[in-house]
Order: C-alpha cells, then sequence, then structure tokens
C-alpha cells in the first residue's frame, strides 16, 4: 500500500469520527435553528402571577421578545437581571413587547420566583409544554425575538449575558424597533 | 415424599411475581403514539429516542403526539411537524437528501473500498511469494553416504 492511500485511508477514517462525534455527542446550542426567519407560532396561555388569559394575538405588529425560563433552572436566575434592565431599556419603546413562557415548571414555585427575582414584564404559563414544542426548544433559558411582522428574526439559547446582551440589544433589537416596515401580518402563524 | 419438595417452594416464588406482572392493554393510538415517536429523537438525551426517553421534554413530545394522532393526523404529518421545530436533528433516521446521503452510503463505500483494498493486498502478498522450489537433487557421493549409513544402522 503507497503512503498516499495509506493518508487518505486514515483522512478518511477521522472525518468519519468527526461527524459522528458531532452527531452523537453535538452541544444542540450549535444546531441551526430551523425556526429562525419563518413565522412564528401563535402562542397563549394564562398569566402565571395573575391567571388571565395571554395571548400573541394582542401583541400583533409589534417586535416580541419571547423568553422561556423556569424557576429550577439555574442559568435563567444569572440572566433574570438582565431581562430585568433589558425590558427597562426599551419599555418606552410603543411597538416594543417583552414575554416570559414559563417551562416545565409548578405554579407556585415560577410565582415565589418572580416575586423574589422581580417581575417587571408579562409571564405566560406553558401548561402541556406545547409552546415549547411550538418554538423547538431544547431547554432553558432560550430567547426569541419576533419581527413586526410576525417573523422570527433571532433565537439565542443560553442566558443573556455580557456579549449576549450587548448583541441582542444593538444589533437585533434596536435595527428591528427602527426598521419603518409597516406590520403586514395577515393571519396567525398557528404551527401546525 | 420430600423429593415432590421444591414444587411448593417454587410455586411460592412464582405466583407473588405473576399476581405483580403488569397487563399491557395498548390501544390502536397508543400503538401508532409508539411508533411514531420511537422514530423521533430525544433532544435532551440525543441518544435515545422519545418513547425511551425519560426527559420531561419527551413526555410533553410524547403527549402531543397523542394529541395529534387523535386529531386524525398521519404519521408523516406528526414527523413533518416536528422537523419543522427541530430540524434534521430531530430524527432518528435522518432524512435521504443532502449531506445525510453520506451516512447512508457511507458503510457501503467502506465496505466496497475495504474489500478492494484487502483484495489487492492479498494479491500483492501472493504474486510477491515465490514458487516452490522442487528439492535439489543428490550427487551420486551423497547418495552412496546415505545408502551406506542406513544399512550400517539396520
Amino acid at each position: 500500500m503507497t503512503r498516499t492511500t495509506q493518508i487518505t485511508i486514515l483522512v478518511v477514517l477521522f472525518a468519519l469520527l468527526a461527524l459522528f462525534y458531532q452527531g452523537l455527542w453535538g452541544d444542540p446550542r450549535h444546531i441551526p435553528p430551523v425556526l429562525v426567519d419563518t413565522r412564528a407560532p401563535v402562542f397563549e396561555g394564562p398569566d402565571v402571577e395573575s391567571g388571565d388569559p395571554l395571548s400573541s394575538e394582542q401583541y400583533k405588529g409589534k417586535v416580541i421578545l419571547v423568553n422561556f425560563w423556569a424557576s429550577w433552572c439555574q442559568e435563567c436566575k444569572v440572566e433574570h437581571e438582565n431581562l430585568l434592565r433589558l425590558y427597562d431599556e426599551f419599555k418606552d419603546h410603543p411597538e416594543f413587547v417583552m414575554v416570559g413562557i414559563n417551562y416545565q415548571d409548578e405554579i407556585p414555585k415560577a410565582r415565589a420566583y418572580l416575586q423574589r427575582y422581580g417581575s417587571s414584564f408579562p409571564h405566560m404559563q406553558d401548561v402541556k409544554g406545547a409552546l415549547a414544542i411550538d418554538f423547538g426548544v431544547y431547554g432553558v433559558p432560550e430567547t426569541f425575538v419576533i419581527d413586526k411582522q410576525g417573523i422570527i428574526r433571532h433565537k439565542w439559547i443560553g442566558p443573556i449575558v455580557d456579549g449576549v446582551y450587548a448583541n441582542l440589544t444593538q444589533n437585533v433589537l434596536t435595527p428591528l424597533l427602527s426598521d419603518p416596515t409597516p406590520a403586514l401580518r395577515q393571519g396567525s402563524g398557528q404551527a401546525t | 415424599m420430600f423429593r415432590l419438595l421444591p414444587i411448593p417452594i417454587l410455586l411460592c416464588f412464582v405466583f407473588p411475581i405473576a399476581g405483580t406482572a403488569k397487563v399491557v392493554d395498548e390501544t390502536g393510538i397508543d400503538q401508532q403514539v409508539r411508533e411514531i415517536a420511537k422514530t423521533l429523537r430525544c433532544t435532551v438525551c440525543q441518544t435515545e429516542n422519545i418513547w425511551e426517553s425519560g426527559a420531561p421534554l419527551a413526555h410533553q413530545m410524547r403527549d402531543a403526539i397523542r394529541e395529534r394522532v387523535m386529531q386524525g393526523q398521519s404519521a408523516e404529518e406528526i414527523r413533518a411537524y416536528f422537523h419543522s421545530r427541530y430540524g434534521s436533528y430531530i430524527m432518528m433516521e435522518p432524512p435521504k437528501q443532502g449531506i445525510n446521503w453520506l451516512i447512508w452510503l457511507a458503510p457501503f463505500l467502506l465496505l466496497f473500498g475495504g474489500g478492494a483494498l484487502l483484495w489487492r493486498e492479498i494479491k500483492g502478498w501472493v504474486m510477491k511469494t515465490p514458487a516452490p522450489q522442487p528439492p535439489p537433487t543428490l550427487d551420486e557421493t551423497s547418495r552412496r553416504r546415505i545408502e551406506r549409513e542406513l544399512h550400517e544402522n539396520q
């Protein structure tokens, strides 16, 4: 067997091993999100604190930041202060809405969490976990940004901290909020 | 008498176990849910399908499948829904398209390539092995000496 053949075989074997490694032990954070640039699903459910019904339909034509969280999630606690800061930064913009979706949680624990860490924007219950599946959620925290036309423009898996916060506010939210394109949302984008 | 003693002892062990055995009463819907769930990968445990996984998300996915089966959706429609939410990552069996063809064809290519290499190597060894040579002929002096020594030893 010539040296070139031996090297070719080794290269092919290593390439296959790398593919198998990526496929079996790959971090879901690095999997390309399929929902970005597609229509956001309609999401509705009771408010975590008041129990009143909430629906994405009432936010039509606005830029919506959706954050999936849970009281048992440590990374959610890490980002919570930043979420409150982010809401404070954009809350006066008439076209900005922020909604938390409580994921795989017990309501008393979720309420206690919000009382302890603070709550300035509405939080929706994902009663059967169906909203999380509609959004293709792997775990919490996960954050989505939906534009005025109802299209998901950004997804982030993991806590909103440091550089992620800066990127989200400066490169995602600010351009979307300053986009003069009128809301063209027609009908709903219910996941089917 | 003592030879029959193991029988009641054995029955004592068998009946309590039989009493706790679960009766599997699977409906048509359960069966459809199982068949579909086995084709979808658990996104949090990664190497298990959502039928076998004990993760809460897998449990919720099974509920979502059941709901859709009860709504009359076909297995393909349900799989397409999960694919639209999570991409090809969720499919236990990668769809036969794009780079995924590599996964499907690689075993056959490797088998064929490996076989061809092995054939070439074996052929090389065979070619390099010298043909068996006939034993050298004995000269007359040596032949006489061997015969003499054999004769002396008899």
